[in-house]
C-alpha cells in the first residue's frame, strides 16, 4: 500500500504543477478550525481557523511570541505533552485528535513536510547526510537499501549537495549546506505540505536567497502546498500567494500577499509591515532573534 | 587521534603524578614500618635488619625510584605482615570484587536506564513524578543501611523471607560458581540499586533537556511518534553524557561496595585495603592504592575516549569548544 | 552516590541569560527566595528538615537524653524501652542520644565539604577558563584524570598518616566534589566570563587574583553552585556514614550518625527495627539536600521567579531614580 503511495508521489514529481487537477475546494491539503492552545494556563492559540488548499502556497507573519511556531507544533502535533488543544485538525482526509501521536507521526515526514529555522540544532548530529534525508523513506516506506539511496542521492543533487557530502556528518557542512540537507529531508518522500519555519533566519543574506529560490522552485515543481513563516517580506511576496498575520494566538487579518503587505488594515499588521521593511533592506539575523 | 594521543600522554603524566603522590602521602606517616613487621618485641638490631632488607634506610628519591622500578617489572613488593606477594593479595581479592562491580554496574545500568527514561515518558503525570521520588530517595539511601534492609528481607536465616545468603563467600571461590554467584546477590543488589538510582535521575534530566530540542522534533518530523524519538534519538543524543556519568557513579560506588563487602562478610578488595591500611602495612598500602587509582584513571580514559567516540561533532577537537548554552552541557563532558 | 549535576534545564537557561538580578542587596533577595521556597511544598520539605536538623544539632549541644559518656553497663545491647526509645548500644550508652549528637558532627562535616569543595571547584574552574590557553588546557586534563579516583581511595590515602578524624572525610570529600564542581559549573563560567558583568570587573580593573576570579563571583553561577553545594553537603553525610563503617572516618568516640549506623548493624541481631531510624535519618536528611539545591536553582532563577524578577524591577526603578549605580 505504502509502496504504491511511494510510487505514484514519485511520478506526480515530475509532472508540472500546472497539469495537475486543480481542486478548488479549499482545506482540501489542511483545514485547522478553532484551534485553541493552553500551556500552563496560558493561551498560546486562540480560536484559529485556517485552511490551505491545493498548490497553495500562504504566508504566516507575526511578531516573537505571536504564536506563529506554536501553531505549526500544534498542527504537526509537536507541541509540548502538557499542552490543552481543543479544535479540529484535519489533514489528507484523517481528522486529527490531540494526543493521539500515532497518527500524526503517520503523517508527519508523509504527508506534511518540516523545514527547520535552525538546521544546525535540528539535524542528528550523529547521522550522515544520507542516512538524514533516507530516515523518513525508512520511517515510512518499506524500500530496499540500494532503492532508498538512489532516491537520496536523486534528491541530493535536487537540493545542489554535491554526492561526495552524502557521508558528511552535520557538523562538517556549513550553514547552506545544512539547510539544503534539511529541505531534502522535508521533501524526500514528497509530501504534499510543506511547512517552513523561517528557514533562513539562521542564515547570512547571499545564502538566503538562494536557499528561498530553491524551496519555492521545489515546491513548486512537486505540485505541493506551502506554509511559509517569514520575517522577510520581499521573500514573502514572492514566495506566497495568500497571507495571514497572528498576533497574541489570534489570526487577525488574512488577505492577499501583495495587498495585504501594500495596504495593511489593523494596527498591528501596519507596525509589522513598517518593521519588517527596515530588516527586508539590511538582513540581519541578529535582529531575529532579539 | 590526535585527540587520542594528547590524551594518552597526559595519561602517563597523571600516573607518574600519582605515584609521587601515594609515595608522598606515605612518607608522612609517623609509624615504623620496619618496628611494625619486627614485632613488639624485637631489638633494635633485628628492626635494622628489616629496615635495610626492604630499602627503609635508603633515601627517598632512591626509594621512590626503586619502587617505580618495581612496579615497571610487575613486582609490587612482599606485604610486610603476611610476607606475600602484593601481586598475589590483590589478585585473590580481586576475584570477589571484580565481579561485585561489574554486575553492580550492570544491575545499575539495567535498571536506572530503562525507569529513567520511563520517568520522562511514562504518560501519566502522577507515575512521572513518582519514578523521580524514587531516584531522589534512592539516592539518598546510605548502601550500609540499604544492604542491611535486604538482608532483613531476604537474608538466610535473619530475614522475613529468608532465601538468600547474607554472609561470607564460599571458600572454594570461583571453583564453585554457583554458591559464588548466589552469595553475590544480595551484595550486587545493594550496590546496584543505589548506583541505578543516580543513574536514574542523570538519565531522566538528559531526557528532559532533549524533551523540547530541535533534534528531537526534527525526528518526530520524519515520522517518528514521540517516544521513538526520544528513545531513538533523544536518548542517543545523550549518550554521551551518561557514559561519564555512568564512569563517574562506577568510580564513586566503590565506597558502597567496600561497605556492601564488609557488610556481607566477602574477602574483597575493600577488606584487604582497610586490613592494610589498619597494620600501617606500607609496602602493601603503597602499591594496592596505587595500582587501585591506576585503575580508576584508566577507566577515566576510557570513558573520555568512549565520550568522544559517541560524538562525531568532538571527532578531531582537542577541546570541547561549543556547547556553551546548548542542550548538550549537562556540566559533565 | 555521584554529586555531578543532574538537572537538564540548568544549561538553557543560562543560555538565554539575559536577566540578571546582580544589583538587588543580597539580604533582599535572600529573603525573595526563602519565602517563594516556603511556598512549594517540596521546598517547604527540604527547609522544615534542614531546621529540624540545625535545631537538632544546637540542641544536642546543650541536652540528651543521656549524657553521652553515660554508660549503663547492666543493660549492653538493650532492646528499645521507654528509658532507652532506641535501645543501648555494646557499653550501654543510649542509642538516641549518640543519633542526636550525631547531627552536630555530620553538620560541621556538611558545612566544611561545602567550603572545601567550593574553595577547590572554584579555583579549578578559574584556572580551566583562565586566558592563557597552556594553562586552561592543563587544567582540564588534570581535573578529567583526577575525578575519576574515588573519594574512599583518597581517604584511605589520607588515612594511613593522619588517621582517622573528620578532617580526613571533609578533605577527601571535598576534593572529588570539588573536581566535580569544576567541570559542571566551567561551561556556565566560561559563558560568564565573556558577559559584561566580568567586562565591567576588568574594566575597574583590581588585583590580579580578583580579576582570575570575576567570572566565577557572577551572579549568573549562583543557581548551579547552589545545586552543587547542596549534593556535596548530601554525599558528604553518605561517605561519612560509609567511612566510619570502614573504620576510616570519623574516630570512635565521636558521635556521628555513621556511628550510629555502625552500631546498629551490631544491634541487628538484638532487635533489628532499632536499625530503621539512623538510616532514615540519613536518607531523609540528604533527600531534603537534594531537594534544597533543585528548589533554589529554581526560585533564584529570575526566568523561572515572577517575585525575584519583581524585586528585580523594583530595585531598578529605585536605583534609577536616585542615580546611584551599582
Amino acid at each position: 500500500m505504502n509502496r504504491t503511495d511511494m510510487a505514484q508521489d514519485a511520478m506526480t514529481q515530475d509532472v508540472d504543477a500546472a497539469t495537475r487537477p486543480q481542486l478548488a475546494t479549499s482545506g482540501e491539503i489542511l483545514h485547522v478550525r478553532d484551534l485553541s492552545v493552553q500551556i500552563a494556563d496560558k493561551t498560546v492559540l486562540n480560536d484559529v481557523t485556517l485552511d490551505i488548499g491545493a498548490n497553495e502556497r500562504v504566508g504566516l507573519i507575526g511578531a516573537s511570541g505571536s504564536g506563529k511556531s506554536m501553531l505549526v507544533k500544534a498542527i504537526t502535533g509537536l507541541l509540548p505533552r502538557a499542552a490543552r488543544v481543543d479544535g479540529d485538525i484535519t489533514m489528507g482526509g484523517t481528522q486529527l485528535q490531540a494526543g493521539d501521536d500515532a497518527a500524526f507521526a503517520a503523517l508527519r515526514g508523509r504527508y506534511v513536510g518540516l523545514v527547520f529555522q535552525n538546521p544546525g540544532a535540528a539535524l542528528n548530529p550523529v547521522l550522515s547526510v544520507e542516512q538524514q534525508v533516507g530516515l523518513p523513506l525508512r520511517l515510512h516506506y518499506d524500500l530496499d537499501a540500494g532503492e532508498r539511496r538512489d532516491r537520496v542521492m536523486t534528491m541530493l543533487e535536487r537540493v545542489g549537495l554535491p554526492a561526495s557530502l552524502a557521508g558528511s556528518y552535520p557538523h562538517e557542512l556549513s550553514g547552506g549546506q545544512q539547510q539544503r540537507a534539511g529541505i531534502a529531508t522535508a521533501l524526500i518522500t514528497s509530501p504534499r505540505l510543506i511547512i517552513a519555519d523561517e528557514p533562513t533566519t539562521a542564515l547570512d543574506a547571499i545564502v538566503q536567497r538562494s536557499i528561498i529560490d530553491l524551496l519555492v522552485s521545489l515546491v513548486e515543481s512537486a505540485g505541493a502546498s506551502m506554509l511559509f513563516i517569514t520575517h522577510d517580506f520581499a521573500v514573502l511576496s514572492r514566495a506566497t500567494t495568500r497571507c495571514m498575520v497572528i498576533d497574541r494566538g489570534r489570526i487577525i487579518e488574512t488577505g492577499d500577499t501583495t495587498a495585504l503587505l501594500r495596504d495593511p488594515r489593523e494596527p498591528q499588521t501596519r507596525s509589522l509591515v513598517n518593521a519588517a521593511k527596515t530588516l527586508t533592506l539590511n538582513v540581519n539575523p541578529e535582529h531575529h532573534h532579539a | 587521534m590526535r585527540y587520542l594521543i594528547r590524551r594518552l600522554i597526559w595519561f602517563a603524566v597523571a600516573l607518574l603524578g600519582l605515584s609521587l603522590l601515594v609515595f608522598a602521602a606515605l612518607r608522612i606517616l609517623p609509624g615504623d614500618v620496619a618496628s611494625v613487621m619486627a614485632g613488639t618485641n624485637a631489638t633494635p638490631a633485628r628492626i635494622a635488619a628489616i629496615r635495610s632488607r626492604m630499602g627503609l634506610d635508603r633515601s627517598y628519591p632512591q626509594q621512590y625510584a626503586d619502587w617505580l622500578g618495581g612496579l615497571l617489572h610487575g613486582n609490587m613488593g612482599v606485604s610486610a605482615i603476611s610476607g606475600r606477594t602484593v601481586a598475589s593479595q590483590i589478585g585473590a581479592h580481586a576475584a570477589v570484587t571484580l565481579p561485585l562491580i561489574v554486575l553492580s554496574l550492570l544491575v545499575a545500568l539495567g535498571v536506572g536506564i530503562p525507569m529513567g527514561c520511563q520517568a520522562v515518558l511514562a504518560g501519566s503525570p502522577r507515575v512521572r513524578s513518582v519514578l523521580h521520588t524514587i531516584a531522589i530517595v534512592g539516592g539518598a539511601v546510605p548502601a550500609l543501611w540499604g544492604g542491611l534492609l535486604l538482608i532483613m528481607l531476604f537474608g538466610r536465616g535473619v530475614g522475613l523471607i529468608g532465601i538468600l545468603p547474607s554472609q561470607g563467600f564460599p571458600d572454594a571461590g570461583w571453583h564453585a560458581p554457583r554458591a559464588a554467584l548466589i552469595s553475590l546477590i544480595l551484595p550486587t543488589i545493594t550496590t546496584g540499586l543505589v548506583a541505578g538510582a543516580g543513574i536514574m535521575r542523570y538519565t531522566r534530566a538528559c531526557l528532559i533537556s532533549m524533551e523540547d530540542s530541535d533534534a528531537v522534533a526534527m525526528a518526530m518530523a520524519c515520522g517518528m511518534t514521540r517516544r521513538q524519538a526520544m528513545l531513538r534519538v533523544g536518548l542517543r543524543l545523550s549518550a554521551a553524557q551518561l557514559v561519564s556519568v555512568a564512569g563517574l557513579t562506577f568510580a564513586q560506588m566503590i565506597t558502597g561496595v567496600m561497605v556492601v563487602e564488609s557488610l556481607f562478610n566477602l574477602p574483597g578488595l575493600g577488606a584487604m585495603l582497610i586490613n592494610d591500611v589498619g597494620n600501617r602495612d606500607l609496602i602493601a598500602v603503597q602499591s594496592e592504592l596505587f595500582l587501585l587509582a591506576a585503575f580508576f584513571l584508566l577507566l577515566g580514559l576510557l570513558v573520555d575516549l568512549m565520550h568522544h567516540a559517541l560524538d562525531p561533532r568532538l571527532g578531531e577537537q582537542t577541546q570541547h569548544a561549543g556547547g556553551e548554552g546548548s542542550t548538550h552541557d549537562l556540566g559533565i563532558r | 552516590m555521584t554529586s555531578v549535576s543532574d538537572d537538564g534545564k540548568r544549561s538553557k537557561r543560562f543560555g538565554r541569560g539575559g536577566h540578571t538580578t546582580g544589583n538587588v542587596p543580597l539580604r533582599m533577595r535572600f529573603g525573595v527566595i526563602i519565602r517563594s521556597m516556603w511556598h512549594q511544598s517540596v521546598g517547604r520539605f527540604a527547609l522544615i528538615v534542614m531546621a529540624c536538623w540545625i535545631a537538632v544539632s544546637l540542641l544536642s549541644l546543650f541536652w540528651t537524653p543521656y549524657p553521652l559518656l553515660y554508660t549503663d553497663g547492666g543493660h549492653a545491647w538493650a532492646a528499645p524501652s521507654a528509658a532507652h526509645p532506641l535501645g543501648t548500644d555494646g557499653v550501654g550508652a543510649d542509642v538516641l542520644s549518640w543519633l542526636m549528637a550525631g547531627s552536630r558532627t555530620n553538620l560541621v562535616i556538611a558545612l566544611l565539604t561545602m567550603l572545601v569543595s567550593a574553595v577547590i571547584g572554584l579555583a579549578c574552574t578559574a584556572v580551566m577558563i583562565s586566558g592563557r590557553r597552556a594553562l586552561a588546557s592543563a587544567g582540564v586534563v588534570v581535573v578529567d584524570a583526577l575525578i575519576a579516583i574515588p573519594t574512599v581511595l583518597l581517604a584511605l590515602l589520607f588515612a594511613v598518616p593522619f588517621g582517622t578524624s573528620i578532617s580526613v572525610i571533609v578533605a577527601a570529600c571535598g576534593m572529588t566534589y570539588g573536581l566535580n564542581m569544576a567541570r559542571i559549573v566551567k561551561p556556565s563560567a566560561s559563558l560568564a566570563a565573556r558577559s559584561a558583568y566580568v567586562e565591567a570587573a576588568r574594566a575597574m580593573g583590581g588585583e590580579r587574583v580578583a580579576r582570575v576570579f570575576s567570572p566565577i563571583s557572577c551572579p549568573r553561577l549562583s543557581p548551579v553552585l547552589a545545586v552543587q553545594l547542596s549534593m556535596s553537603a548530601g554525599t558528604s553525610i553518605l561517605a561519612e556514614a560509609g567511612l566510619t563503617y570502614l573504620g576510616v572516618g570519623v574516630p570512635s568516640g565521636v558521635p556521628s550518625w555513621g556511628h550510629t549506623l555502625t552500631t546498629s548493624v551490631r544491634l541487628i541481631s538484638v532487635y533489628p527495627l532499632t536499625v530503621l531510624w539512623p538510616g532514615l535519618t540519613v536518607t531523609l536528611v540528604v533527600t531534603a539536600l537534594y531537594l534544597l539545591g533543585d528548589t533554589i536553582r529554581d526560585c533564584a532563577d529570575p526566568l523561572a521567579n515572577v517575585e525575584l524578577r519583581k524585586l528585580a524591577a523594583a530595585v531598578g526603578r529605585q536605583t534609577h531614580n536616585t542615580g546611584a549605580d551599582a
